[in-house]
């Protein structure tokens, strides 16, 4: 996918470095900012990438930008990568796959065949305020960020969005964000199998030069 | 920055909790932190902007808005210089073991001029106020680039200021300074005021 823009606001924590994504020398130059705009028009796919947390009190403000771009785009379909704190998962959750999808009632009308297929699991509603026995039922995506803020407007304001989620611990994310992608893949098959054997095709895809060195940098030997 | 060769033509001031001096008698009181801008006499198109208070990441993008809102998008190049302590860099090499202070660099698209230093090469990255002006000149399609000297110290000391010597001959900088030979000895008297006064012995 090839960068084609920016999404320059004032409510994520701005950021700056080379390409993550660099192939060859000429473009490792490149520089990144914090939300990044890639399209490939061959499977007519476009990718908002964000790199920062939120600045405090932005996070609805950035929901509404968001969410009137899409609109103002025309865009088909929205599809949005999330995760939930997989410590808050209830009984059913804990023995379940850790992938839930959400679909807004109008996307719901032209997927629903193709999800079926898919044989996946809708994200349960579970209670409001869990501390109270005979609380209402609603969708809750703690440690979702603005998930569910973005799958509720988008609701109300009849935009066609999917949320694919994983449960996720604290900790190194690499093989969860390659589990989300191939989850993702199951449904848009923007990498076909190489043959027929449905083992998961995760080495074709290409790990961003940003993920070297997560958790520091290389250790003194006189530590040892 | 009184030499008489620059004037200061302009401030921002900001308030965030980071803003603090301290005083002896007080001990460490609020108060107004100043990014102060000045003009080259001899050159009146070039500006140097001092900030040396911590501009919070909910002030950045009015103080872009503020400071580069009303200034001509043509033909104009900008330049930041900042520090970061070693410890942010990454690399496979053990922290330790890098030769500090070093100079890297970040530039945007449309700077075309030679870099002085090598790339600041993934995964290392900027954020604060330097991320935040390099960010809107590539947004805005300015020229800019970012030298940043990674040191092992926590106050100006001669070391870290002649890590940025190279960036004194870029094409944009060199009218700018005076290649004299006190130039190290200019340093050392600027360098010795921030140096510990008194110590435990005394």
């Amino acid at each position: 996918m090839s960068k084609i823009g920016y999404f320059y606001t004032d409510c994520l924590v701005p950021m700056v470095g080379n390409n993550p994504y660099a192939t060859a020398e000429e473009n490792s130059a490149e520089l990144s900012i914090n939300a990044e705009v890639y399209s490939l028009p061959s499977r007519k796919l476009v990718a908002l990438q964000l790199r920062s947390i939120f600045i405090k009190y932005k996070s609805s403000s950035f929901c509404e930008k968001l969410l009137s771009w899409v609109k103002s785009s025309s865009f088909a379909k929205v599809i949005v990568l999330s995760s939930s704190h997989s410590y808050q998962r209830n009984d059913l959750q804990l023995r379940s796959t850790p992938f839930r999808y959400l679909l807004t009632p109008c996307m719901q009308k032209s997927v629903r065949n193709k999800i079926k297929s898919l044989n996946w699991q809708e994200m349960e509603k579970t209670p409001c305020i869990p501390e109270m026995s005979d609380s209402d039922y609603c969708v809750r995506i703690p440690g979702g960020g603005i998930t569910r803020a973005l799958y509720k407007e988008s609701c109300s304001k009849e935009i066609q969005m999917a949320v694919l989620l994983k449960f996720v611990s604290e900790g190194d994310n690499v093989p969860d964000a390659l589990g989300l992608v191939e989850y993702l893949n199951e449904w848009l098959q923007m990498i076909k199998p190489q043959s027929d054997d449905p083992a998961p095709s995760t080495l074709l895809w290409k790990i961003p030069s940003s993920w070297k060195l997560l958790f520091g940098s290389g250790l003194p030997p006189a530590l040892f | 920055m009184n030499s008489g060769v620059w004037e200061e033509v302009g401030c921002a001031k900001l308030w965030n909790e980071w803003c603090r001096t301290s005083d002896s008698v007080h001990g460490l009181s609020p108060t107004e932190a100043y990014c102060v801008f000045y003009r080259l006499k001899s050159n009146p198109a070039v500006f140097l902007c001092q900030c040396s208070c911590y501009v919070a990441e909910d002030q950045q993008y009015q103080w872009l808005e503020k400071v580069f809102g009303s200034c001509p998008k043509k033909n104009v190049q900008v330049t930041v210089l900042t520090c970061r302590h070693t410890t942010d860099y990454k690399s496979s090499e053990p922290a330790g073991s890098l030769p500090s202070p070093f100079l890297k660099a970040l530039k945007t698209q449309n700077f075309k001029d030679p870099v002085c230093c090598s790339l600041l090469e993934q995964p290392n990255f900027v954020h604060d106020l330097p991320a935040a002006v390099l960010s809107y000149c590539q947004v805005w399609q300015l020229p800019a680039i970012l030298y940043l000297c990674y040191t092992d110290v926590m106050k100006l000391d001669l070391l870290t200021v002649e890590a940025f010597k190279p960036v004194l001959s870029s094409r944009s900088l060199k009218g700018l300074a005076k290649n004299i030979p006190q130039s190290t000895e200019t340093l050392k008297k600027l360098t010795a005021a921030n140096e510990v006064q008194s110590n435990i012995y005394t």
